[in-house]
């Protein structure tokens, strides 16, 4: 496009700067806040006051907060579950079967000590969360072997066992399964108090993990030989094989400790948060709410400590939407469309980074100007 | 034509093509600076200089690909800018690229129609099919429309991407390297071919090339950058290679030395009646022997598709034997892993920089990992040592003369000749026992290419064991010891240089061996 002696064209960049990706996330956000203030308005109340009511009620009011960070950290462990394959190349789309793995080995653990009845003491605490890791690093596991082995596609191996696991958990909790309430109202029975893990400062130990897991993973791959041998392996398989990297190892490997985090991810929100204690009728909905955290990942480009925000946010806006859709009796569903809005724009602001505007002036024609010289 | 005559028949009449003062920057390196170009109708354009003197930088802004920062491009005397290699396309403007573009799986004819500009919701593969043949008739090109492409031999794949071009309408054909990848023969295929396109057709071809003999056998005019400049526009009938070399270089090159006399010690690698398997599952090692010992350069030539590939890539580990024995030091290593070769002084430069030796998005630290990250200096309780890291990069890049801005840069801006460079200097600052190096000059500046063989000469006479293949004859005569060649998986011969000529083992490679010439 011309604008005198200048043109303005878009042009392919070569890379983004953080501070440009950082402006760019700010952007994104405040872009998606704007176009989903039309979902808020409403005779009574202007978008303004929705805001205020979702926001306050997310990050403000204690009992919100809470929720806010309990639903942060689980995202943010689906991050993780998420971005460790991630960054050797494989991708863990169905992770919501390791977070099933996860609950129901932790449940399992739980009936199997007795907590339905009178439960003996025992270091009942360490194994859920245990089983937990174990069970989703299972499930993790066979499908690194399926991927390293027999080249089977992990996004097609990961949504199937996300589908067998989801049954499974169905199983388990509805009438007549080991797991169900004793009202079998198709949901698992709840943790009694000794199965509950401790809170510090109204959070379980699950929470803090989630974080010092971020830092670790970043951690890992920036400094270890691991860490750098799967991202070898992430960008380039053939240069990988090439440097000596076992593919077997590197596939399994990510996803065994992929699957840890998705099975503690399931552990925490079913097992560890405040008010619930058990697999609810609606689990599906959380794992659906685990999708969230591979945009997590995505958006941090690979980072989780980056990937911390974005959770918060996430989950912010969710429990946030939820509370003022209730409070000024908004039409269902305006939490999820918050926060589909705030994907585009994330997905728009990396576009943003891969094309920028150009400004060039266009010089008048010139005379011929000589040859090259010609170095004799 | 002299000069004189030349300079004054290009001010006469109008280039079809003109750069004047394309600049490009990428990050940390000014790629072109200022560079003009005159490219007249119906010639073949040399465009010479070493790797990383902007020449694929000059034609990807060309053909689109690249916008440059500052600059006019004119065609036949309008100023034009394209947005996309789309609409240089539209305007008549083709190009091939040193990496082939095309579908493997796809037939030829699928290829060709892929994007092209009538290819739009519904594909008249009978249409097409026609308008092709008569294309190919009237060039004079013989391709199998319905043969999918990797099966093709390379001359073959460069072919149809030339047809792709001409068939979107391209007059002004861009060919970046175009001989890089083709045996002697299909080099000359080739030439031939772009004589007549010239001469018969009207087409223009801009040459991107730093083969002397192939800008001597084909271009009229020849346009040298050096380090992103244009420093010379001249008639190839008026300047002789020294100069031209001189002019790319900057300086006097020295041309490759013989082999040093080193004494040659005991055998370092044996391989004894070694077979393999390659990717289609047919047989292409059949039982391959040979030994190489301290201090002695084997050569092995061959054509390309005659087990050189296997051969690499066994003896790296890379690739299982299905039977046979490879020894390192009387140690057999048949089975080990890669890294366990690495780790007992195996040193390999695959013949692939691009996609298997580096990792484009990688900085150049982390690229030199790829040879050091089970290293104990390197790699400590698992934490790799970066500073160490980046320090050994330095003196990688120091010695081996990479030209870089920066150890961080990332490989992807580095051009093909100093990322080969960073190959060759990463695997043999190991100072390994037993060096395979699979093409190690293809595609590199004369300057390039010497310093890189001069590398191996310098690793044999620290007492290492190299094995090179290659398919340049001169190279190989160069500075191997023993000069043998690959013919459908066999060894033809392996014997002393001085007992063989370039003759001779040019027959080998071409399966004649034994028969009167």
């Amino acid at each position: 496009m011309r604008f005198g002696a200048w043109e303005l064209s878009v042009e392919r960049a070569e890379g983004a700067s953080p501070a440009r990706v950082a402006v760019g996330a700010l952007v994104a956000v405040a872009l998606a806040l704007l176009l989903a203030s039309a979902l808020f308005w409403t005779p009574e109340a202007g978008p303004w006051a929705a805001y205020r009511i979702a926001f306050g009620y997310a990050f403000a009011n204690p009992s919100g907060l809470g929720a806010t960070v309990h639903r942060a950290a689980y995202l943010l462990l689906c991050t993780l579950a998420f971005l460790v394959p991630l960054r050797g190349g494989l991708w863990n789309i169905g992770l919501p079967g390791q977070v099933y793995a996860g609950a129901l080995a932790a449940f399992g653990v739980a009936f199997w000590a007795g907590a339905r009845e009178a439960a003996a003491p025992g270091p009942w605490l360490l194994l859920m969360p245990l089983a937990a890791a174990l069970a989703g690093s299972a499930v993790g596991a066979l499908v690194g072997l399926l991927r390293a082995k027999l080249d089977l596609n992990e996004i097609l191996v990961t949504m199937m066992l996300n589908s067998v696991l989801f049954w499974l958990v169905a199983d388990f909790i509805k009438e007549g399964g080991a797991l169900m309430s004793a009202t079998a109202e198709g949901e698992s029975f709840t943790l009694p108090q000794d199965f509950r893990p401790p809170l510090l400062l109204g959070l379980p130990p699950t929470a803090f993990l989630a974080l010092a897991a971020s830092v670790a993973s970043d951690f890992v791959f920036s400094r270890t030989a691991a860490g750098y041998r799967v991202r070898t392996y992430g960008l380039n398989p053939q240069a990988a094989r090439y440097a000596g990297i076992d593919p077997l190892r590197v596939s399994v490997g990510v996803f065994v400790a992929g699957g840890a985090f998705a099975g503690l991810a399931g552990y925490h929100y079913f097992t560890a948060v405040p008010g619930l204690y058990k697999i609810p009728t609606n689990y599906g909905y959380y794992g659906d709410l685990s999708f969230y955290g591979m945009i997590c990942a995505l958006i941090a480009r690979g980072s989780a400590v980056g990937a911390v925000p974005m959770a918060l946010m996430f989950a912010g806006l969710s429990v946030g939407g939820r509370f003022a859709q209730g409070a000024l009796r908004l039409p269902f569903g305006v939490d999820y469309a918050i926060l589909g809005l705030l994907m585009t724009t994330f997905v728009l602001s990396h576009l943003v980074d891969r094309y920028g505007f150009r400004w060039r002036r266009i010089s008048p024609p010139r005379a011929a100007r000589p040859q090259p010289e010609e170095a004799r | 034509m002299t000069r004189e005559q030349h300079s004054a028949q290009a001010t006469a009449r109008p280039p079809v093509l003109r750069a004047r003062g394309i600049t490009k920057a990428f990050p940390g390196v000014l790629a072109l600076d200022g560079v003009d170009l005159e490219v007249e109708e119906a010639e073949v354009h040399a465009v010479l200089g070493q790797n990383g003197a902007g020449k694929t930088t000059l034609m990807n802004v060309l053909f689109g690909l690249v916008q440059p920062d500052a600059g006019e491009v004119y065609l036949r005397g309008r100023r034009v800018r394209f947005r996309s290699p789309h609409d240089a396309l539209a305007h008549g403007i083709g190009m091939v690229h040193q990496t082939r573009k095309l579908v493997a799986a796809h037939t030829v004819l699928e290829n060709l129609v892929l994007g092209h500009p009538r290819a739009r919701g519904l594909l008249d593969l009978h249409a097409a099919r026609r308008e092709l043949r008569s294309l190919c008739q009237r060039y004079g090109v013989h391709v199998d429309l319905d043969a999918r492409v990797w099966q093709l031999p390379e001359g073959e794949k460069q072919w149809v991407e030339i047809l792709k071009a001409l068939y979107a309408g391209a007059r002004i054909l861009i060919l970046d390297e175009p001989t890089s990848a083709l045996t002697p023969p299909e080099v000359q295929v080739l030439l031939r071919a772009l004589r007549n396109l010239v001469e018969e057709h009207g087409v223009t071809v801009l040459l991107v090339t730093h083969k002397l003999p192939v800008i001597r056998a084909v271009a009229r005019t020849v346009t040298v950058l050096r380090a992103g400049r244009a420093v010379a526009r001249l008639p190839v009938s008026e300047a002789s290679d020294q100069e031209l070399v001189q002019l790319m270089v900057g300086q006097e090159v020295a041309l490759p030395g013989l082999p040093t006399d080193t004494p040659r010690g005991g055998v370092l690698l044996e391989v004894e009646d070694l077979c393999a398997y390659n990717d289609k599952g047919q047989l292409s090692l059949r039982g391959v022997s040979f030994s190489a010992h301290e201090g002695e350069i084997v050569g092995v030539a061959g054509v390309t598709g005659n087990g050189q590939d296997e051969l690499a890539q066994v003896l790296a580990g890379l690739r299982p034997a299905a039977s046979g024995r490879v020894r390192l030091a009387g140690r057999d290593i048949t089975h080990l892993r890669p890294l366990d070769r690495w780790r007992l002084g195996m040193g390999y430069v695959p013949a692939d920089r691009s996609e298997v030796a580096t990792v484009a998005a990688f900085s150049l630290v982390d690229n030199v990992g790829l040879n050091y990250h089970f290293d104990p200096e390197i790699c400590r309780r698992g934490l790799l040592d970066r500073g160490r890291l980046e320090r050994l990069t330095r003196r990688i890049l120091a010695t081996f003369r990479v030209k870089a801005p920066h150890p961080y840069v990332q490989a992807r801006h580095l051009s093909g000749g100093n990322l080969q460079k960073l190959v060759v200097g990463r695997v043999l600052s190991r100072q390994p026992r037993v060096v395979v190096a699979h093409l190690p000059t293809q595609g590199l500046d004369v300057e390039a290419a010497t310093f890189v063989r001069g590398r191996l000469l310098e690793a044999k006479s620290r007492g290492a064991a190299v094995v090179l293949i290659s398919e340049d004859l001169d190279e190989v005569f160069a500075v191997s010891d023993r000069v043998g060649a690959l013919y459908e998986g066999r060894f033809v011969a392996l014997v002393p240089r001085h007992q063989t000529d370039p003759e001779t083992v040019g027959a080998w490679m071409a399966g004649l061996a034994g028969r009167d010439r």
